[in-house]
């Protein structure tokens, strides 16, 4: 007789068993699917308690879930986040779940798992039109009435989170952009180190200078298409009036690219790289080591954002780092204007604990947790009532505080471009101005261009663009004029 | 003899088809359907051909299409490079085992890997120009992914690099399963060695060779997203852009996955074109062998 466990696995066996094996995975994971869906009654009414009574205790122990970004930009806020959520977990016994995004996916993948019905109750989100086109959509809660108007206008501080009235975000740290220079170079170079170049001629005079000194007046990197961006951000806003101006431009409703003062975007980029004062090799390498040259003291002026100050101060060894607003010498009435943004927090429509995602969002902006920002990652908050002139002790920051962040400032406009303009105007011209390919007007009838064809792909945007440009201008005058 | 009924077989195989609908079939009558909508989040309203006309009259498509045309310059380059190598090594040159891994070594490093490498490497400024400027070449100095004029052709060298090796381990395995005697017959006959490597190697190695140029095919038409995406980003100006990253472009960054899902349709279409004379040719040749 044989011995069954001498006996060998046929073919036939082996199918058997793994056919036997997957059946039994696959109805285990559709009944865990079935038994994970919510009664379709009672959803609705959990959503509906949620919504209508956000200032009720929740109950104790729930765990939410909140995608983020910050790290890469702000080394330090990954701290903060940690230990705000230990915090909050003490306070309120609600565990919240974190996970870091990577910078590629930051706008995509909250659209996809809302679209999947699977967002994260808390998002972080990038300003303007990141957030807007998931607003429209649908995903994102109205923060008006969850959170008090108070408290929301505090943590508002541009208006680019705002549509029809309603807010969709509360701040987190300012991530606006600014030009930084070395001043023992401009010294060595015969320059006033304590006087940056206020206008575009004093910025070409500056890299004439410079360049006496065998370094590169300004570093920058376009391979990884982000500086196109940034540089956009410098340079638009001071040929515009209002924020507002920006959004027609985008959408083509009442400006128009082909006007010289939209296009010397273009204009004086192509003369400022032609006068060889950036890095020649600027289309070959990224944005991040092409800021670096400055920080190693190899460029004598670059482009950064205001969460990169400190990294690079600290990489220069010292106060010898001064900060400027990018001097275009533009005709709008924001000319000269520094550039504001910043980071934020939404809630997920789909969420079904928004009065927890409420209460953590609230947590977030205690003036203790507004100034722990600061103090792990040196990313100033934007916060309007946070007493930066108490806290900071120091006055080089104090000084880059008040001109970025207290005083006034002009909104960073990349975040009202549709994605279309971003990859097939801003990023295109930026390159082929560099290449030699396409004259300023040429880069000005290119833009005009994709704005046609964006309306044309996007005809349902349009009525949104229209009413977002008319409530920003309503906001930015009430404000300002 | 054991008898079943007609459709008995069928049963058995329809939960293997059921599967297969669903991972394969499912996707790809979806990526139809989402090629005739404007989609926003998970659905958007029917608008026909539209999302098609848009990327017909779209001029960065046409030129993504024309890169990825070019790109397949590098299959018969592709083929010769692993054939010769792969011969070399059949012939058992002195340390043909090392060189055996030197040459497969590339194919199992990740692409982001590879790219980010040869992205400092090649930067104007980087070693392979610094290499070049010190040894009196300077003129050679290009900017090799800076370049509109060169940057394709840098990231093709690059993916010739990597895909190299593959096929050089696939012709490589399918010699040494070659009878020697025929080798040894050649010989005898006075064929030289391009002769035996023309007469005899290559016609030995056809099926080999056709279902590599099949791969390398798919491979320009369908897979050179990871090298574009780390080490140009379709740039400079458009310079490198190729249909999978129009993809990625309308998918995710312009957030109009209709149109991205009309250039997945048509990406579809051509690598179904490049797989189905293969196949016709396999089964022809199964059919005349079958009745010989």
């Amino acid at each position: 007789m044989t011995n069954p466990k001498n006996r060998s696995v046929s073919r036939r066996d082996f199918m058997k068993l793994t056919a036997a094996g997957v059946a039994a995975a696959g109805v285990g994971s559709v009944l865990a699917a079935c038994g994970a869906q919510p009664a379709p009654t009672e959803a609705p009414a959990a959503t509906q308690a949620a919504t209508a009574a956000p200032t009720e205790a929740p109950k104790a122990g729930e765990t939410l879930k909140c995608w983020w970004w910050g790290e890469q930009e702000a080394p330090g806020v990954e701290n903060w986040i940690n230990e705000t959520v230990a915090m909050f977990k003490e306070e309120t016994g609600h565990t919240i779940e974190t996970t870091l995004q990577d910078t590629g996916v930051v706008i995509s993948e909250f659209q996809t798992a809302s679209a999947a019905n699977s967002a994260p109750d808390i998002q972080f989100v990038w300003n303007g039109v990141y957030q807007m086109e998931a607003a429209w959509l649908g995903y994102f809660e109205p923060l008006d009435g969850l959170i008090d108007a108070k408290m929301l206008e505090d943590a508002s501080p541009t208006c680019m989170n705002q549509y029809e009235g309603k807010t969709y975000s509360t701040a987190w740290y300012s991530c606006g952009i600014a030009c930084a220079y070395n001043k023992e170079m401009f010294d060595k170079a015969g320059l006033d180190p304590e006087k940056a170049p206020e206008t575009f001629e004093e910025l070409m005079d500056t890299c004439d200078k410079l360049k006496s000194l065998d370094v590169i007046p300004m570093s920058a990197g376009m391979k990884d298409t982000f500086w196109s961006e940034w540089y956009h951000g410098h340079a638009l806003s001071p040929n515009l009036d209002t924020p507002a101006d920006a959004l027609k431009l985008y959408a083509g409703e009442g400006l128009d690219w082909r006007d010289p003062r939209y296009y010397d975007v273009w204009t004086k980029l192509g003369e400022i790289w032609n006068a060889g004062n950036i890095n020649d090799d600027m289309l070959s390498i990224d944005l991040y080591p092409a800021i670096d040259l400055f920080g190693t003291g190899k460029a004598a002026m670059t482009w950064l954002v205001v969460p990169l100050l400190n990294a690079q101060k600290e990489m220069l060894g010292g106060e010898i780092m001064g900060v400027f607003p990018y001097p275009m010498s533009g005709q709008g009435k924001l000319n000269n204007w520094p550039v504001l943004d910043t980071n934020g927090w939404g809630i997920s429509a789909q969420s079904e604990k928004k009065d927890i995602a409420v209460e953590f969002l609230k947590f977030m902006q205690r003036p203790e947790r507004i100034t722990a920002v600061w103090d792990s990652s040196k990313a100033l908050p934007t916060t309007k009532s946070w007493p930066g002139g108490e806290v900071i002790k120091d006055p080089w920051w104090l000084d880059v505080w008040e001109k970025y962040i207290h005083g006034p400032t002009a909104q960073y406009v990349p975040d009202m471009m549709p994605g279309l303009f971003w990859s097939d105007a801003n990023l295109v011209n930026a390159q082929k101005t560099i290449t030699g390919e396409l004259s300023p007007e040429e880069c000005g009838e290119n833009a005009y261009q994709v704005v046609q064809k964006w309306r044309e792909q996007s005809p349902d945007m349009l009525e949104k663009y229209a009413l977002w440009a008319e409530s920003m201008e309503k906001v930015w005058n009430e404000k300002y004029v | 003899m054991l008898r079943t009924k007609r459709f008995t077989p069928y049963l058995f195989v329809a939960p293997m088809w059921a599967l297969l609908l669903f991972v394969f079939g499912y996707p790809i009558v979806q990526i139809f359907n989402f090629s005739t909508r404007r989609i926003r989040g998970a659905t958007g309203p029917f608008i026909g051909l539209e999302n098609y006309r848009q990327i017909f009259t779209d001029d960065i498509f046409i030129l993504s299409v024309k890169h990825n045309a070019m790109l397949l310059l590098a299959v018969p380059i592709l083929i010769v490079i692993a054939l010769v190598i792969a011969v070399f090594l059949y012939e058992r040159v002195t340390g043909w085992r090392f060189y055996r891994f030197l040459f497969f070594v590339p194919y199992v490093i990740a692409i982001p890997v590879i790219g980010h490498v040869f992205s400092n490497l090649l930067s104007l400024n980087g070693a392979v120009n610094e290499l070049l400027r010190s040894i009196g070449l300077g003129v050679l100095a290009l900017d090799w992914l800076g370049s509109e004029k060169v940057a394709l052709w840098t990231l093709m060298g690059v993916i010739i690099w990597r895909e190299a090796g593959f096929g050089i381990v696939l012709f490589l395995a399918r010699l040494l399963s070659l009878n020697e005697e025929l080798l040894d017959a050649g010989k005898i006959d006075g064929a030289n060695w391009l002769q035996r490597l023309w007469y005899i190697i290559v016609p030995e190695l056809m099926g080999v060779i056709e279902f590599y140029a099949v791969i390398c095919v798919i491979t320009m038409a369908a897979w050179v997203f990871g090298f574009v995406f780390v080490m140009t980003h379709g740039g400079p100006a458009n310079a490198t852009q190729v249909m999978e990253l129009y993809i990625w472009k309308y998918a995710f960054r312009i957030q109009l996955p209709g149109i991205a899902s009309a250039v997945a349709v048509i990406l579809f279409l051509i690598t179904l074109a490049a797989m189905v004379p293969l196949f016709y040719l396999r089964y022809k040749d199964e059919g005349t062998e079958a009745s010989a």
